[in-house]
């Protein structure tokens, strides 16, 4: 059975996030073009509370929330390649209770396994209500719970870990699903992969005024234009 | 034992760097036989580094995908010697390299000189301060046993392969306007002229010079002209675009060891290099007063002892050390008895800085960048300055540099603000184009609490233990740090547009070194130059004190870490050790020094 990202999202509008559903142009190159086929390593209720945490981190503001911005499925795709099975990253035991923060990472767990063992952990929270199932106030309480104590070290470890994805996802290259219309890029106004600045680096206080474009060659909207258009969309 | 044995070279190096290409070309082009046995793969500027895809933050900057793999070999690691050490599970503070160029291909390209005292730091305090300035049971610091007038032939040679572009400050003992006045005198000008500044660093300079200190272009590896190296590398002018360090540059526009060295050796009859070739242990003759060549693994997994009559030890500084340390070369440093040598005087880099919050008007560009683009000054750095009464030995430079803006990392925020929510966001998009920075650049003293030996525990994917390493920034460090951030937050304060800053000081009061956030590849000592077998590993030509056809390059011969970055140092090392190998040795292989 396929899953439509767009519908696995919409459900979260009807659990009361403040944000409407995810904004997106036709898809805008061949690298991000995989709406609709279904997760590659989430399940539905795994994309909503990612979905609902993400956007806590990077809410909707003149800029696109991080769902709206791609990073739930740019959080899916990691989890399920490389990134996640946890190349790179050096597992052998023994893993001892007691670490040091100057240590850093001591668990067992690649990054996809820590996620869906975080996700399993805290879901349900403090007092039993689920993340998706709070207003915005609540969810922001529960995500900032998360972060201030460290109820467990996977609590600890899955909130780190959601923090690094989801800023990833918001600022990473577009060709990783992330960074739609190159919100990240746009917010900040980073102009991409394309780069040569010989003649212009010591033209002081000058504006530089490209459109981002990443590794695919996709010319991005203007920030004038994206705002118009999330306007006419409402 | 090894499964195979190959036909005998003459010079087996280990590593496909900085120093272990310069050693196969100067050592191929003398006539020996040398071959070059690098862990990791093959790869080059023109096809591997090309962009736009090299300009992939994700993959590159985050994801180190040019960087060594932690799954096959890591280090354990420890504030002090009481506690249990535990791997370093992903890499972060530091970035060591793992195939051809190694580091050297996604360096920043700061290329600096060492200052005459840095090279006698003991005798230069003793004779400034007295002997009680180094009393302190915290500190090891040590003369390195080659002086800056014998090793600027050499210096001066790698800024010509690496076509530095910089200002002078003293060529030959005249002081030039625009340079740094504290430099040692050098024999000529930089091979090419310094970058162009942006604004952020434009505003550092003009306020380090208000208070009446010399701000210069830092030296830089990122080429200002077409320039032709001396072994004929062609290299192009950097385009600034921001993706440097922990980048490979596929403009040829940034000096790496493969465009610099590897391309005008290649073909050469003298030299081969082997890929994937993981070297697991020098092996030692049975009379225990030499080395009869090196045991690797091969791409297909099978030991393979490839004999030489001189080994060059030519891998990152960590790895150096280890290699010996598994191999039984030389004595291990033992922290209770304060014995033996392998390990002793590890040493990083102490780092403390501020980010800088300019007016709206202030437009920085901060995706304009390049690793050295950026001004410094020199003032604070060691014995630049009177230390007398402030009790601590060392010092830094404090430098402006514009890197990049690659924003998954780049988000300057001010101080208060939160980690993520509305408020981080506004602050992100706010800050961003108008932002700078202040960073102290500070040296690290050796001390006898912070090493490098085998872990009794972990092991990496061959069964070796895995090294082990023990450090917190020492007593004299934090003081150094301290006072160099006050300097820097003057500097910030006589900055014109500034609105408000931000400081971090990696070493400040409660604060432990930590692997986890990036501070510098500048891991240094471990296996240190000297002139006393006692104190050091390698004689001051860099040739081992135990084994005399072992000859040992890069940072971990630096007995203590300079306030600079270490690649100009280790690299004028490097050629004075090969002139003394070509020159001496070579013809008459023997120790160079009486132990």
């Amino acid at each position: 059975m396929k899953f439509s990202r767009r519908a696995v999202l919409a459900h979260i509008g009807a659990a009361g996030l403040s944000a409407a559903l995810p904004v997106r142009s036709p898809a805008q190159n061949a690298y991000a073009d995989l709406e609709g086929r279904p997760w590659f390593f989430f399940n539905d209720e795994q994309a909503r509370f990612v979905a609902a945490m993400v956007d806590i981190f990077i809410p909707e503001d003149e800029f696109p929330s991080a769902s709206q911005a791609g990073v739930v499925d740019f959080i899916d795709l990691q989890l399920a390649g490389p990134y996640g099975r946890g190349e790179g990253l050096y597992l052998q035991g023994p893993f001892p209770e007691s670490t040091l923060p100057t240590q850093g990472y001591q668990l067992p767990y690649p990054p996809a396994e820590l996620v869906s063992r975080g996700i399993e952990e805290v879901e349900g929270g403090q007092d039993g209500i689920r993340l998706v199932d709070r207003d915005l106030a609540g969810r922001e309480a529960f995500v900032g719970a998360l972060s201030g104590t460290q109820q467990s070290p996977v609590a600890g470890g899955f909130f780190d870990e959601m923090l690094k994805l989801a800023n990833w996802g918001y600022f990473a290259d577009p060709i990783y699903d992330g960074n739609r219309d190159y919100a990240g890029w746009r917010m900040v106004g980073f102009p991409g992969a394309h780069a040569y600045y010989l003649s212009f680096v010591d033209k002081h206080n000058v504006p530089y005024p490209v459109d981002p474009k990443g590794i695919a060659h996709v010319p991005g909207e203007g920030p004038a234009e994206f705002l118009e258009t999330r306007s006419r969309e409402g | 034992m090894a499964a195979r044995t190959l036909p005998k070279t003459d010079v087996v190096i280990i590593g496909g760097g900085w120093t272990g290409l310069a050693a196969a070309y100067e050592l191929a082009n003398n006539g020996q036989r040398c071959v070059v046995l690098e862990r990791g793969r093959y790869r080059h500027d023109a096809t591997y580094f090309a962009g736009p895809g090299e300009h992939d933050d994700l993959k590159y900057a985050h994801q180190y995908e040019h960087m060594m793999d932690v799954s096959t070999q890591t280090l354990t690691f420890r504030n002090t010697p009481e506690q249990t050490a535990l791997p370093m599970r992903r890499l972060g503070s530091f970035l060591p390299g793992q195939g051809l160029g190694g580091a050297g291909i996604h360096w920043n390209g700061q290329n600096w000189r060492p200052l005459p005292q840095d090279l006698q730091m003991r005798s230069f305090y003793v004779d400034r301060y007295g002997e009680q300035f180094l009393s302190d049971d915290d500190i090891t610091v040590q003369d390195w046993g080659v002086t800056y007038e014998e090793l600027e032939p050499h210096l001066d040679f790698f800024e010509r392969v690496a076509g530095i572009g910089g200002a002078a400050g003293n060529v030959g003992g005249e002081i030039r306007e625009g340079g740094n006045p504290f430099e040692g005198p050098r024999s000529r000008d930089y091979p090419n002229p310094p970058m162009k500044q942006p604004i952020a660093t434009t505003l550092f300079a003009q306020g380090a010079a208000q208070l009446g200190y010399n701000p210069f272009p830092i030296p830089s590896a990122n080429l200002t002209a077409a320039y032709e190296n001396p072994y004929g590398a062609q290299l192009h002018p950097c385009t600034y675009c921001g993706f440097c360090e922990r980048f490979g540059c596929g403009y040829y526009a940034k000096a790496d060891p493969i465009i610099c060295i590897y391309d005008r050796l290649v073909g050469h009859d003298n030299f081969e290099i082997r890929f994937n070739a993981y070297v697991m242990r020098v092996d030692k003759s049975s009379d225990g007063k030499t080395a009869t060549g090196v045991t690797y693994v091969d791409e297909d997994g099978q030991e393979v002892f490839q004999p030489a009559d001189i080994v060059c030890m030519c891998a990152y500084s960590l790895w150096n050390v280890h290699l010996m340390l598994v191999s039984g070369l030389g004595e291990p440093y033992d922290f209770r008895n304060r014995t033996g040598t392998v390990g002793r005087n590890y040493a990083y880099q102490t780092l403390a800085a501020a980010t800088v919050f300019f007016e709206k008007d202030i437009l920085t560009n901060p995706f304009m960048g390049a690793g050295a683009l950026g001004m410094a000054i020199d003032d604070f750095n060691t014995g630049n300055f009177d230390q007398g009464d402030l009790g601590f030995v060392g010092g830094g430079y404090i430098g402006s540099t514009q890197t990049n803006g690659r924003p998954i990392a780049y988000q300057p925020t001010p101080a208060g603000t939160p980690g993520f929510g509305l408020e981080w966001k506004r602050a992100v998009r706010d800050n961003y184009n108008h932002s700078g920075g202040v960073l102290l650049h500070g040296s690290s003293v050796a001390s006898p609490s912070n090493f490098l030996d085998l872990d009794p525990t972990y092991t990496d994917v061959f069964g070796r233990p895995l090294l082990r390493m023990t450090f917190d920034f020492p007593e004299n460090d934090r003081r150094m740090a301290a006072y160099g951030l006050e300097r820097v937050v003057e500097i910030v304060e006589a900055m014109d547009s500034v609105v408000s800053y931000a400081t971090v000081n990696r070493a400040g009061p409660e604060q432990n070194y930590s692997v986890v956030p990036y501070q510098t590849t500048h891991n240094t000592g471990g296996a240190v130059i000297g002139t006393d077998p006692g104190t050091s590993v390698v004689n001051r030509y860099g040739q081992m004190w135990d084994y005399h056809n072992v000859f040992v390059f890069g940072a971990c011969l630096f007995p203590q870490n300079l306030g600079y970055n270490p690649t100009g140092p280790l690299m004028g090392l490097a050629y004075w050790t090969l002139e003394h190998m070509k020159n001496a040795y070579i013809p008459n292989p023997r120790p160079l020094m009486d132990a």
